[in-house]
């Protein structure tokens, strides 16, 4: 599909789609791990946060403990007269403004010198003022029996003074007198705080915008929260209980084992957010702050997609950038293609567009004005050459009409003559031959007849095959024998051919009268003869081919036809006849076909024959001329 | 057509492989012709590996026996046999030139 788009098409998409993709990646790699590094950041920053305020808050309460502690020292080691008792007390609430009341409870079997079992002061607009208290069910409630039992310093849970609607939570630090195994209990130094100091520090925590704090009594019940609705009504446990959050749950009881954390976490109303905790070891609460994870990633998101429409700007500039270089390439090559196909056309005229750069495109360019530059050439030259060509064909022609006619072609030559029938047919492998064959009268009853086949082929045979026969013609009828003809004609040929050019000639006269028939061989193959007994190759004498050197002698010989027999003469272009495979087609094949092919009439055994070596040839080029010769004696006539 | 010279004491043997037609003789005539203008003028040549000639062939022959004949030198043919010898018998060749047997044969007759 591709392929067969236009070249700019190809490289905007495939260079857009690479850079989009490595774009991508690297926004997404480099958004990623600003997320990892702003998380560890903010945990760094969260836990700082809450360990800064729960210091803080420690800082507080132990203070607040170490009043309470530094009582109880006095009355471990003094002896407080319930007045002098009342004047530490309320002394020591009135220098610690953060108490709200403070108060000491004894045990009833304490070896006590006061009259009452608790004494406790406690602020009331602004006025520290003494509160009786007669319910000795004190001495059942958390805030006396924990730390009775434990034996030391304990924060109670907090809870909600109802007289004066503070969160409130009380330091319990028991004393006792004498040492070692006399040691006893004697009683509760308690100092009740109030928490609104708490809200305070906690509300100071500001993370991000609307990330917030909350703070978790060691049971889990909300201390400090946003939502006022939420302290001390709700629990970390009732509020994964409500939201139907596992996770939460989790949390809540990390948080009431102590631990710290920085975790995610689904808020109110499904808001994705992080969560850092820790506890605030004296009292077993846990701080914990939260921030949703929007305003966490807000500023990388803005940042990722700032990047990411500059990336996009860059990409559609580079998609453009290379739309304008994509065009400056195929443009010059689209006129190259238009001006290429009107040369294919045949228009070599056609102007090519101008090298307008020594780019690759400029020397295609150059390349394609020096090809039509070439191929004119070219054209003009081969349009020449086969002028010429044709000139020469055409005088091939001619020849091949005046070799053709120079051979008696009109048959029966004599049609007067019943004592023999004659046919003959010559068939050249170029336009022009060197084979030849004739027959005349040389006086009233002897026929001269003969075939001749010149060394070679084409035009220098050609020529030298009409010297040769017009001689042989000459000569025949001047000189009547076969072997005077041939002596003659080879001295006359000899005498001037330094080419060595030579014709084959088999020479022979029939005496009409008698049958005899008298010929000789200037190297030629010897013919067949073929009588009522059958048909055989002639056995002659081999006389040396005629042409090359003077004074060759030629014999004679003789032989008598009777009425039906028949000479057969051919050339070797009948026996040498090839196929594609090599293979000739020979004289044993020769002599098969004549015997099995038509006896009565000579045009149809030439033409049998002349079959027969095309259908061995099959196809394959003629290589040589191919000539025969056939002549029937009749008989002289009177019988 | 493949043409390989070897000089002998008192001759130079011209071998001649393959087929001798009009396409191959010029280079038959053309190589011979070099070998008499330096001088060679006995020549045998080995018919041995011949497999075919035509009647170019037998012109190229002609061509060079001529030369050397001015030239006074002398030529033998040796191994010539098959089709080619059929050739050589019809068309009177045999005749004309000498014939042996062997290499070994036209060297001894030469010596």
């Amino acid at each position: 599909m591709l392929s067969s788009r236009n070249i700019a098409y190809k490289l905007i998409l495939i260079i857009t789609v690479c850079s989009v993709t490595i774009f991508a990646v690297t926004i997404g790699y480099f958004y990623h791990s600003s997320r990892v590094t702003l998380e560890r950041e903010l945990e760094e920053t969260a836990r700082n946060l809450v360990l800064a305020s729960v210091n803080r808050m420690e800082t507080e309460l132990s203070s607040i403990g170490k009043v309470g502690e530094g009582v109880v020292r006095s009355l471990e080691t003094g002896n407080y007269p319930e007045k002098s008792l009342n004047t530490l007390l309320k002394g020591t609430l009135e220098g610690n403004t953060n108490i709200y009341g403070f108060g000491a409870a004894f045990e009833p079997d304490a070896p006590n010198t006061h009259t009452r079992p608790v004494n406790y002061f406690c602020r009331k607009n602004g006025q520290i003022s003494f509160v009786p208290v007669n319910d000795l069910q004190f001495r059942t409630h958390d805030w006396y029996q924990i730390p009775k039992e434990l034996g030391k310093k304990e924060w109670s849970e907090p809870y909600f003074d109802t007289d004066v609607e503070i969160l409130m939570t009380s330091c319990s630090v028991p004393f006792y007198d004498g040492a070692g195994d006399n040691r006893r209990f004697r009683g509760i130094v308690v100092a009740d705080v109030s928490l609104a100091w708490l809200k305070d520090i906690v509300a100071s925590i500001k993370v991000l915008k609307t990330g917030y704090c909350f703070l978790i009594s060691r049971n889990g019940t909300m201390l400090t929260h946003p939502d006022k609705e939420m302290v001390m009504n709700e629990t970390v446990f009732s509020i994964a209980e409500s939201r139907n959050n596992p996770e939460l749950y989790e949390i809540g009881r990390k948080m009431v084992r102590g631990e710290s954390g920085f975790t995610p976490y689904i808020g109110a109303r499904g808001v994705k957010s992080w969560m850092y905790y820790a506890p605030v070891s004296s009292t077993g609460w846990t701080l914990a702050v939260v921030f949703p994870e929007a305003e966490l990633y807000a500023e990388v998101r803005a940042l990722t997609i700032r990047v990411a429409c500059m990336g996009c700007a860059g990409i559609l500039l580079l998609a453009l950038a290379v739309a304008l270089i994509a065009r400056s390439i195929t443009t010059p090559l689209h006129e190259l293609a238009e001006a290429t196909e009107e040369i294919a056309s045949g228009n070599f005229d056609a102007e090519l567009p101008p090298v307008r750069s020594q780019d690759e495109v400029g020397k295609l360019s150059q390349a394609f004005i020096s090809m039509n530059k070439a191929l004119k050439e070219y054209i003009r030259n081969l349009t020449e050459t086969t002028a010429a060509k044709e000139r020469i064909q055409s005088e091939l022609k001619v020849a091949t009409d005046i070799q053709l006619s120079l051979l008696p072609r009109i048959f029966p030559p004599f049609p007067d003559r019943p004592e023999f029938d004659i046919f003959a047919s010559m068939d050249p492998a170029k336009e022009v031959g060197g084979d030849f064959y004739d027959f005349f009268f040389i006086d009233d009853t002897n026929l001269c007849f003969l075939i001749a086949d010149v060394a070679d082929k084409g035009v220098p045979a050609a020529l030298y095959m009409m010297v040769a026969k017009t001689l042989l013609k000459s000569e025949g009828q001047r000189l009547g024998e076969p072997e005077r003809i041939l002596s003659c004609v080879n001295n006359i040929l000899a005498a001037d051919n330094d080419r060595c050019m030579f014709a084959t000639v088999f020479c022979a006269i029939l005496d009409t009268g008698s049958g005899v028939v008298r010929y000789a061989n200037a190297g030629h193959n010897p013919p067949l003869i073929m009588e009522s007994q059958g048909i055989r190759y002639l056995t002659l004498k081999s006389g040396f081919v005629m042409g090359p050197v003077t004074d060759t002698v030629y014999e004679a010989e003789r032989l008598t036809m009777q009425p039906g027999d028949t000479l057969f003469l051919y050339t070797d272009g009948v026996t040498e006849a090839k196929n594609s495979e090599d293979l000739l087609y020979g004289e044993s094949q020769l002599l098969y076909d004549l015997q099995q092919g038509p006896r009565e009439n000579l045009a149809d055994m030439i033409h049998h024959i002349r079959d027969r070596v095309a259908l061995h040839a099959n196809g394959a080029p003629q290589s040589d001329d191919v000539t025969m010769v056939a002549i029937t004696y009749r008989g002289s006539g009177s019988g | 057509m493949e043409f390989q010279v070897k000089k002998e004491a008192n001759a130079t043997v011209v071998m001649i492989t393959g087929r001798m037609d009009a396409v191959t003789a010029p280079q038959y005539e053309s190589s011979v012709n070099e070998l008499i203008t330096g001088g060679d003028t006995i020549i045998v040549v080995d018919f041995d590996g011949l497999d075919y000639i035509s009647s170019a062939g037998l012109r190229g022959l002609l061509v060079t026996a001529k030369l050397l004949k001015a030239k006074g030198g002398q030529l033998r043919f040796a191994n010539v046999k098959g089709t080619v010898r059929e050739v050589f018998d019809i068309s009177g060749f045999g005749s004309i030139f000498q014939m042996d047997d062997s290499v070994a044969e036209s060297l001894a007759k030469l010596a």
